[in-house]
């Protein structure tokens, strides 16, 4: 223990005493108490903890908290709070999550995508999603959302 | 608590500070970057320091430049930082093409391309690229800085030239100049994958060719013989022939749960074969896009 | 007013439907869009939360000497290490052949022999590590055709004590847990009447079910005694049921047990029933008054819950020239693994439909569960279906060109059809399967070429049909709970789970259909057993048609309760009502317009100020009445085990590398039957995903254990499930809609149907595309190139 980090969690500051073998996974769910990045393999293999840190998609599985010292982290509770962001609604009305456990992970995957890339290619967000693995949807119908949040105005 | 051994962790500010912390914990110490293999391997309790020494707080360890004609990336550069760096797409567009390929984006996003190196794992994926561009790695230590040619780099899996106190603090890569660049790496899907085999190809004015394979031996291999054969003669099914019996010769490949060695063997010919062609048409100006999926 | 139909009698007939058949969004989908959406691990249950770690068997067949728990007692913040010792109880569903803990004996590596329940994980797995267990090693077996050898081990000597439901057959002195024959017409005439008979064998590996939520599970025992278990599972009544029968002994019945379900991560079969979830129940009674949690690793997902089973297949068909099927011998043996509990109904489930969807006057279907030494076999999407259709189309494919014709024209000719006998002698129910056919044929421009996309690539395209019925017990059943609020939504309260499939956007639809609220007014609320009413489980593919009627039925009821009260407090009669827009409507009289926020909860003012009506509520139930298993055991014939089949058919265009090996799905098209789709675009939700779920089991899933039976690839690393990259180029959604007629609406499940056609399809693609033919899967890159490098150079590969 005995490590005091600062982290900025979807805009506001958290001051935490943690241990090193703490991840940042896991202390975002059991001290921050933000719960959309999931625990679903432990080894970055399936995408499901992914946060941004800085802005670039992570698999906060495989960061120790105390590395994110200072870091801005934004999970999907940062996402959407003044009315939901274009691809958020997109993702809704063509119904692409169904058990939604890869959502979280997957919305800033795409909320990152079309930050760089406004009107991505069918490739691109096909690349961009490849690190989130989901069991459920087979990927078209999340797919065709963003590319569709890309061709909003 | 996926870690379950205790360490100490420490993020120094200055290189000093950090060579200091390896010098006085020895093998105790392990450095971290990106992080992507380390924290793996310390959840599998395959390594268990007693202290992580972050190196991202070290002053001048990042970017991607190019100085004399050669590029230099910082120990702390990312795949994504090579992905996205106008320097190498110009220059040396081959590293991008093999960034492209390693992971996914979040795993991309911290994954260090020094560390990949440092990692030795036999399909590391940017050992064969640079090993056929004959890269070399600086290294900081306790009696200063020296350079390690990357054709030293890798003794055995997980085994590396490093030696004990010492910190890779940058890789450079001799831009080859007129080139044609071509990676290929074999998956079991599309999907994200480690290598079962690769093969990276440099194709040079004069039918010259440097030739590397990666995850088809304990360490990544330069076909110095198959480029022998090659050199100086037309790409034709006589030469490309030749090559194909030579690459028994050049790779030891294993047989393990993910591929037999008879499958890595037949790729790495196939893969051979659809390198050559790409590089030397890329040599000439033409030829599919760097990043196409050719296999 | 004669001879007309009234608006009445069309709106309550429900004819022009305004949500039912409609692609509305999900209700869930903002919670799943924004991160509201709970699941177990999310849920808090406060700094007194315990946490629990499992002693885990190395070995695959042993016998426990010894177990020391003393060390791990020792260690600091360690409250408890129990064993087998502490709850000696079995379990199981269909059969209880399952240890709690194993006891005496240890029968799959990664079987948990005890458990270490601590103040926080880390301490809780430090000392699981220190338990020390001392085993004597046994012989192991981990193929079914071995185990079935005489001078094989034998797996479960008590096998002949334990209850079992009474439509099961184990054999006593062996490793046969069950065994179900299906046998009708003349079976050797039948081949001798044939003009050729094709013979095969068939192999079909193990899986993983792979849901990104991996199992948890919460418990407490409060200092009543009363225990509360918060699970990942498709089926909170039937665990709570399942944890009755095992703590019997401590006194425990359902009265004292409630079992609640928020999101489930995915299930694909590998939730339902009880697996690890038992282990939190008993952990909660060892630390009375402590909430305890217990939430597998990814590795534990992988060996220590349901595997889909193994399955050797030997196949005998037989067919005349004109394309007519004679005769059809298949023998299932199952590698069902350790425990069968649950599994061997996926046996019993193939050996009543392993004939596929056709029309075959003499059958015999012998479908046999044997125990193994590796993890239990289970359910999975498919229930036996996905397994036994991939030898069984192939064969179909390769019967149709041995006697010269095509393989979709065949399958035309020989298309079971409503009132045709089913393999267990009851009528086919209706179906569009020729449709099905058809369509899909059509959607893959059956009968032509393709040209690839690539120089030097193949292109093969493949056919297959497939059926599954649900494989339930002929009782189960489904309940549904409804009541209004003050401002007109709506609550249902139902026992199904949503998996993802968007089982709970449809029962609003249902709702809405009949009292005219829109479906975003309407909440479904996920399943608490004290609280909602009573669903057998959510699987099957059954919910949508069984609780679908149960939730009908008790919007009928509250509709039915809404025109009472307004006939007692405006004298209408009941028959001239109708609901339109959240409204009540009167035919006899145009400007009646009363909302039903008025008095759904507060009744009706009358003029002398008395009050008519007060809180609406309704209540349906659903169980079939018709199904039953009672069949004579040696032939299967005579009973009504299964309630209808969901058909369909399924094309692909298939590009193939023969240097590499590689191969790319251009084009897939599913055609399922579905009765009426409630909602087209979550139906075609499950067309994308379980196609590529299927294509995963042929092309790239690759399950790998030892000698000693342990996995070696209990992770994604080297487990393959698709990513966003894997996806085929083109999926081609069909619908078919012919009416069941006891569905809602005409509803029928899809769910599962929709990979149990990928692996064959993709076989016979192969085949077509580079002649290379596969008895076997997976048909990974590996093989497919191998097999054409050695076809092409034998002589290089001779030694291989």
């Amino acid at each position: 223990m005995g490590y005091r980090v600062t982290l900025r969690v979807n805009g506001e500051r958290w001051e935490l005493d943690l241990d090193p073998a703490e991840t940042l996974l896991e202390a975002l769910r059991g001290r921050v108490g933000v719960k959309s990045p999931k625990v679903g393999c432990e080894r970055g293999d399936c995408g499901s903890c992914t946060v941004l840190l800085n802005g670039q998609t992570v698999r906060s599985c495989l960061v120790l908290a105390v590395e994110a010292d200072g870091a801005e982290i934004t999970t999907l509770e940062g996402i959407g709070c003044e009315g939901l962001a274009p691809v958020q609604r997109t993702l809704l009305e063509h119904n692409s999550f169904q058990c939604g456990f890869c959502a979280p992970g997957i919305v800033l995957s795409a909320v990152e995508l079309l930050a760089a890339h406004p009107h991505p290619t069918r490739h691109q967000v096909q690349e961009a999603l490849a690190g989130n693995l989901c069991r459920c949807t087979g990927y078209e119908p999340i797919i065709r959302a963003i590319l569709g949040a890309g061709e909003e105005p | 608590m996926t870690l379950t051994r205790s360490f100490t962790y420490v993020k120094p500010g200055s290189l000093d500070e950090a060579l200091a912390l390896l010098a006085e914990h020895g093998r105790a110490a392990a450095a971290l970057a990106g992080g992507t293999d380390l924290v793996p391997w310390m959840r599998d309790d395959l390594v268990a320091p007693d202290v992580v020494v972050d190196i991202k707080g070290l002053p001048g360890l990042g970017g991607i430049t190019l100085v004399d004609g050669a590029l230099r990336l910082g120990a702390l550069a990312t795949f994504s930082d090579v992905l996205g760096s106008p320097v190498v797409s110009a220059t040396f567009p081959v590293l991008a093409e093999m960034a492209g390929v390693v992971a996914s984006v979040g795993i991309r996003n911290r994954a260090t391309v020094a560390g990949n190196l440092c990692s030795a794992v036999p399909s590391n994926d940017a050992g064969p690229v640079l090993l056929a561009a004959e890269a070399s790695l600086q290294v900081a230590g306790p009696d200063g800085e020296r350079i390690i040619p990357l054709s030293d780099w890798f003794l055995a899996p997980r085994r590396t030239a490093l030696a004990g106190g010492e910190l890779v603090t940058g890789v450079t890569v001799p831009v080859p100049g007129r080139h044609g660049g071509c990676y290929l790496k074999l998956g079991r899907y599309r999907g994200e994958d480690l290598a079962q085999a690769s093969v990276a190809v440099l194709a040079l004015p004069g039918s010259r060719y440097h030739i590397a394979f990666g995850a088809v031996a304990p360490a990544t291999v330069r076909a110095t013989a198959i480029e022998e054969c090659l050199g100086g003669r037309p790409l034709d099914e006589a030469t490309l022939a030749a090559a194909d019996d030579l690459v028994p010769e050049v790779i030891s490949p294993i047989g393990d749960l993910r591929s037999s060695a008879e499958y890595r063997t037949h790729m790495c010919r196939v893969m051979l074969r659809r390198a050559l062609r790409a590089a030397a048409q890329r040599l000439g100006g033409d030829g599919p896009p760097y990043g196409e999926r050719l296999l | 007013m004669s001879g007309t139909v009234g608006r009445a009698d069309r709106a309550n007939a429900m004819e022009d439907l305004r949500h039912v058949g409609r692609s509305e969004v999900r209700i869930d989908g903002l919670d799943k869009v924004t991160g509201a959406a709970v699941f177990v691990d999310d849920m808090d249950f406060g700094p007194d939360l315990l946490h629990a770690a499992i002693v885990e068997s190395p070995h695959a067949h042993a016998r426990i000497v010894s177990i020391d728990t003393s060390e791990a007692a020792a260690l600091p913040g360690v409250v408890r290490v129990v064993t087998g010792a502490d709850f000696p109880f079995t379990f199981g569903l269909y059969m209880q052949d399952r240890q709690v803990f194993a006891r005496d004996v240890v029968r799959f590596v990664g079987e948990q022999v005890a458990a270490v329940i601590a103040r926080d994980p880390r301490t809780a797995r430090e000392a699981a590590r220190l338990v020390r267990v001392e085993y004597q090693e046994r012989r192991a077996v981990f193929d079914p055709l071995e185990a079935l050898a005489t001078e094989a081990p034998r797996l479960h000597p008590g096998l002949g004590d334990y209850p079992h439901v009474p439509w099961f057959f184990p054999e006593p002195e062996s490793n046969v847990a069950h065994r179900r024959r299906t046998i009708r017409g003349d079976l050797e005439a039948g081949f001798a009447a044939a003009d050729v008979v094709l013979e095969d064998t068939y192999r079909v590996p193990r899986y993983a079910h792979c849901a990104l939520e991996p199992h948890v599970v919460v418990a407490l025992q409060d200092r009543a005694g009363r225990l509360t278990v918060w699970s990942a599972s498709q089926s909170p009544y039937t665990q709570r049921h399942v944890f009755a029968q095992a703590l019997e002994p401590l006194g425990l019945s359902h009265q004292d047990i409630r079992v609640i379900t928020p999101y489930v991560g995915g299930g694909f079969g590998g939730k339902a029933g009880v697996s690890m979830e038992i282990l939190g129940a008993v952990l909660a009674i060892a630390v009375r008054g402590h909430p305890v949690k217990l939430r597998w690793t990814r590795e534990q997902e992988f060996y220590n819950t349901y595997q889909r089973q193994g399955l050797v297949a030997r196949l005998k068909v037989g067919a005349r020239r004109d394309g007519t099927i004679t005769a059809l011998e298949h023998h299932l043996f199952w590698d069902a693994g350790a425990y069968v509990e649950y599994g061997a109904n996926v046996v019993n489930a193939a050996g009543l439909s392993a004939t596929g969807p056709y029309r075959i006057p003499a059958i015999s279907l012998e479908s046999v569960c044997v125990y193994t030494n590796l993890p239990p076999g289970g359910p999975y999407r498919g229930f036996g279906y996905s397994e036994f259709s991939f030898g069984l189309e192939v064969h179909m494919t390769r019967l149709a060109r041995a006697i010269g014709m095509d393989p979709v024209e065949f399958r035309r000719r020989n298309a079971i059809v409503e009132g045709d006998l089913l393999p267990y002698g009851a009528p086919m129910n209706p179906s569009g399967l020729r449709e099905a056919i058809d369509r899909a044929a059509e959607a893959i421009a059956w009968g032509e070429e393709e040209p690839p996309q690539e120089p030097g690539r193949k292109v093969g395209k493949g056919f297959a049909l497939f059926w599954k019925a649900p494989a339930m017990p002929p009782n189960a059943s489904s309940a549904s709970f409804l009541k209004f609020n003050e401002d007109g939504s709506i609550n249902v309260t139902v026992s199904g789970m949503e998996l993802g499939q968007g089982y709970l956007t449809v029962m609003a639809q249902v709702v809405a259909e009949v009292l005219a609220v829109p479906p975003d007014r309407i909440r479904v609320e996920t399943p608490d057993t004290d609280r909602n009413p009573y669903e057998w489980q959510t699987v099957a593919s059954h919910v949508t048609w069984s609780c679908g009627n149960a939730v009908r039925a008790a919007a009928l009821e509250a509709r039915e309760k809404i025109f009472q009260v307004v006939h007692a407090a405006h004298g209408f009669e009941e028959g001239s009502l109708y609901l339109e827009d959240e409204c009540v409507r009167c035919d006899t009289d145009p400007d009646f317009c009363l909302p039903l926020r008025d008095f759904v909860v507060s009744g009706i003012e009358t003029p002398d100020g008395t009050y008519r009506g007060g809180p609406i509520v309704g209540s349906g139930m659903f169980m079939p009445e018709f199904s039953s298993t009672h069949a004579d055991p040696a032939t299967g014939q005579g009973g009504h085990p299964n309630v209808h089949y969901t058909v369909g058919a399924a094309g692909i265009i298939l590009e193939v590398d023969p240097e590499t090996g590689k191969m790319q799905v251009r084009r897939a098209a599913l055609a399922v039957d579905a009765g009426k789709a409630l909602n087209p675009a979550l139906l075609e939700g499950q067309i994308t995903g379980g196609l590529l779920q299927g294509l995963a089991t042929v092309l790239y899933e690759d399950m790998r254990f030892d000698e000693s039976g342990r996995l070696l690839n209990p992770n994604f690393t080297d487990y393959k499930i698709p990513t966003a990259h894997d996806i085929p180029d083109e999926v081609v959604p069909i619908i078919v809609e012919v009416p069941q007629p006891d569905g809602p609406f005409g509803a029928r499940g899809v769910g599962e149907h929709t990979m149990i056609a990928a692996a064959p399809m993709v076989a016979d693609a192969v085949e077509a595309a580079v002649g290379i033919r596969f008895n076997e899967m997976p048909i990974t890159a590996e093989r497919v190139a191998l097999a054409v490098a050695r076809r092409e150079e034998p002589d290089t590969w001779a030694s291989t």
